[in-house]
């Protein structure tokens, strides 16, 4: 049996703006087991940051919690008080923004950010902060971690800064990290370095993770798990391969389908037709029923539950057992 | 180790904003030129019994009958018609300067920075009700109260109240609104930043948000309004003096020139030694603040 570290049951975080209530996350079941990865995939707007967010309650304004339960190790955060979260975040559970350039406060110098977060929450002198800053820099792969420290954000390079954020999420060896896009905003060798070490560094400190992505190949590559959002609602959770090889809601069809891919050898690259929906007024029924090729009328009408079609495999579509589609990756061990 | 750490500390520290800052501050010559100027006057300040051939009350040309005399090299910015040496109250009213510039914009900006982060960082009903106060202080016409006020507490207050200090106080308490106001704007950017919400994000406090994250990062901006708020209490300073709403006592250039005005036309030089030094020190005190502000500008990088 594996434990679960984090369990969200029914999450609802709704934006109330003067244009109306936005239903950003609206129903979000996630669990996270100990030491695994979970990758959140969806498209921008399906909801991945709000419900990242919303594990460690910091939803910026004019959003809220409205209902839902967040239980992180036997006990629910949403009945914890601000005082107690500050305890937890940071200490237990870790974030890491998508732009290194904007997460680190220009006026501090690398060293003074990285101590406060250890001085915040270990009991420690200035002088035993500098040490483990210095330690985390040199876990983190920089080179000369003694120089480097003193150096401030915009002394560094978008990599650099993103493993500095990486060396502050996990400063207190958090034991759940929470990953938004870490490396949305990097090139394409940066990208496979820090994930590289995103990796090892789990596995070297036994924590778990939650990754959210737009990308398929980082979640193929990262994820032990995936769960794929739609407009605030979860479509369908599986283990990696399940979800790449034997996927069976249509919009997780649909994402592969756009992936780019060189195997395929496409001459046009495939999109889903429409746009997100207003999140305002949502479709009824399933979500996805617009945009969806096999939409029939019950799917205009009734939301779809989530159901385990087979053992750890949770689809919300109604057809999901009718249709039967092949993966547009073929069978497994083809060449991504 | 300590010290090893200590050295390392020292060589390897990196360019910070602040030195970036410094750096482009040292090659904009009209700052230097301002920084030079207030340097001066400084100098007068610190060392004016050093410096002032007379005390300030002393009428040194009264007893000579030199009262009302032109300069000459005796006394350098002439004599006034009691037989003050000019050049010496002019010597003396630069501390008292520098001490309503500073004094009444140290209170006005302690204000308006609380003022702007509370009301910038809370945002709501806290908001609001902040605003709506610095409204009221920013339509209430500033000289016209400022000159109410110490009217009235001249009348009231008992002798010895009042002075130098009053003013100081008042013009102070009446010029925080519109700062408040940039400063509150700049809170609302700042607030935004990612890095402020990835401090939440790693359990730092609202109080912690606000000092160290958030203030450093509007202290540029506080810093510039200082140095021009300088410059304008001290204009008010001469302005109400020279109306006669002063401390008649206290030796500032504002109540020279109000004497002077007696007689501008027999004696130039009672008037426009100390007219020239309150311009001398404004336009250096703007022209530091703008330096400083080009300097302190994180949108200007080299």
């Amino acid at each position: 049996m594996v434990k679960k570290i984090l369990e969200i049951e029914n999450l609802k975080t709704y934006f109330y703006t003067w244009a109306g209530i936005v239903k950003a996350v609206d129903g979000v079941d996630i669990d996270v087991n100990e030491g695994e990865t979970l990758g959140l995939v969806g498209e921008s707007g399906s909801g991945k940051s709000v419900t990242a967010l919303s594990i460690i309650n910091i939803v910026p304004s004019p959003g809220k919690i409205v209902e839902g339960k967040i239980i992180y190790k036997g006990r629910n955060l949403l009945e914890k008080n601000e005082n107690d979260l500050q305890k937890i975040r940071g200490k237990e559970i870790s974030y890491i923004f998508q732009d290194p350039a904007t997460s680190l406060n220009p006026v501090f110098s690398i060293a003074d950010q990285l101590m406060e977060v250890i001085r915040r929450h270990q009991n420690v002198t200035k002088t035993e902060a500098l040490q483990k800053a210095i330690e985390l820099f040199r876990l983190v792969e920089i080179p000369d971690p003694e120089i480097k420290i003193w150096n401030y954000p915009h002394q560094l390079s978008g990599g650099m800064k993103q493993r500095m954020a990486v060396a502050r999420a996990l400063s207190c060896e958090p034991k759940l990290l929470l990953a938004d896009e870490p490396t949305t905003n990097l090139d394409v060798t940066i990208q496979a370095q820090i994930l590289q070490l995103m990796k090892s560094l789990k596995k070297k400190m036994g924590m778990s993770m939650v990754l959210i992505t737009h990308d398929m190949g980082v979640v193929a590559d990262v994820a032990d798990r995936i769960t794929v959002l739609y407009a605030g609602r979860v479509c369908e959770t599986a283990d990696t391969k399940t979800i790449f090889y034997k996927p069976k809601h249509p919009y997780t069809i649909a994402l592969l389908t756009a992936v780019p891919s060189l195997a395929l050898r496409r001459d046009k690259l495939a999109v889903i037709p429409g746009t997100i929906p207003n999140l305002i007024e949502p479709p009824s029924g399933c979500r996805f029923h617009p945009r969806c090729e096999y939409a029939k009328s019950i799917c205009a009408e009734k939301i779809p539950s989530l159901e385990e079609i087979e053992p750890k495999h949770f689809v919300a579509c109604h057809r999901a057992l009718e249709i039967d589609i092949k993966s547009p990756l073929g069978v497994e061990k083809t060449a991504l | 180790m300590k010290t090893k750490i200590k050295n390392q500390n020292k060589q390897n520290k990196g360019a910070s904003q602040w030195n970036i800052a410094w750096r482009r501050f040292k090659r904009n010559k009209t700052a230097l030129t301002g920084a030079f100027i207030i340097g001066f006057v400084l100098f007068l300040a610190a060392f004016d019994t050093l410096i002032a051939p007379y005390e300030p009350n002393e009428i040194p040309a009264f007893y000579t009958g030199e009262a009302r005399t032109p300069p000459s090299s005796k006394y350098l910015f002439g004599t006034d018609n009691i037989g003050h040496d000019v050049f010496s109250q002019v010597v003396y009213g630069a501390r008292s300067a520098l001490y309503v510039g500073f004094g009444a914009a140290g209170i006005a900006m302690a204000i308006a920075t609380i003022v702007g982060l509370i009301s910038g960082y809370y945002g709501g009903i806290v908001d609001n009700i902040l605003m709506r106060v610095t409204e009221i202080f920013l339509v209430i016409p500033f000289l016209l109260i400022l000159l109410v006020f110490l009217k009235v507490i001249t009348a009231v207050a008992p002798s010895g109240v009042g002075g130098l200090s009053m003013v100081t106080l008042m013009i102070g308490l009446f010029s925080w609104s519109s700062n408040a106001r940039i400063i509150r704007g700049e809170v609302l950017r700042v607030k935004q930043q990612e890095y402020v919400e990835a401090a939440k994000t790693l359990g730092a406090s609202r109080i912690r948000i606000v000092f160290r994250h958030i203030l450093p990062n509007v202290l540029h901006i506080i810093i510039v309004l200082t140095t021009l708020l300088i410059a304008t209490s001290i204009l008010v300073e001469a302005g109400v003096s020279f109306l006669g709403f002063g401390d008649p006592n206290a030796i500032t250039w504002g109540q020279q020139l109000q004497k002077a005005s007696e007689a501008v036309k027999q004696a130039w030089w009672e008037g426009i030694f100390p007219g020239l030094f309150i311009t001398l020190l404004v336009l250096g005190f703007s022209l530091l603040g703008n330096g400083l502000r080009d300097a302190l500008d994180p949108r200007l990088r080299e």
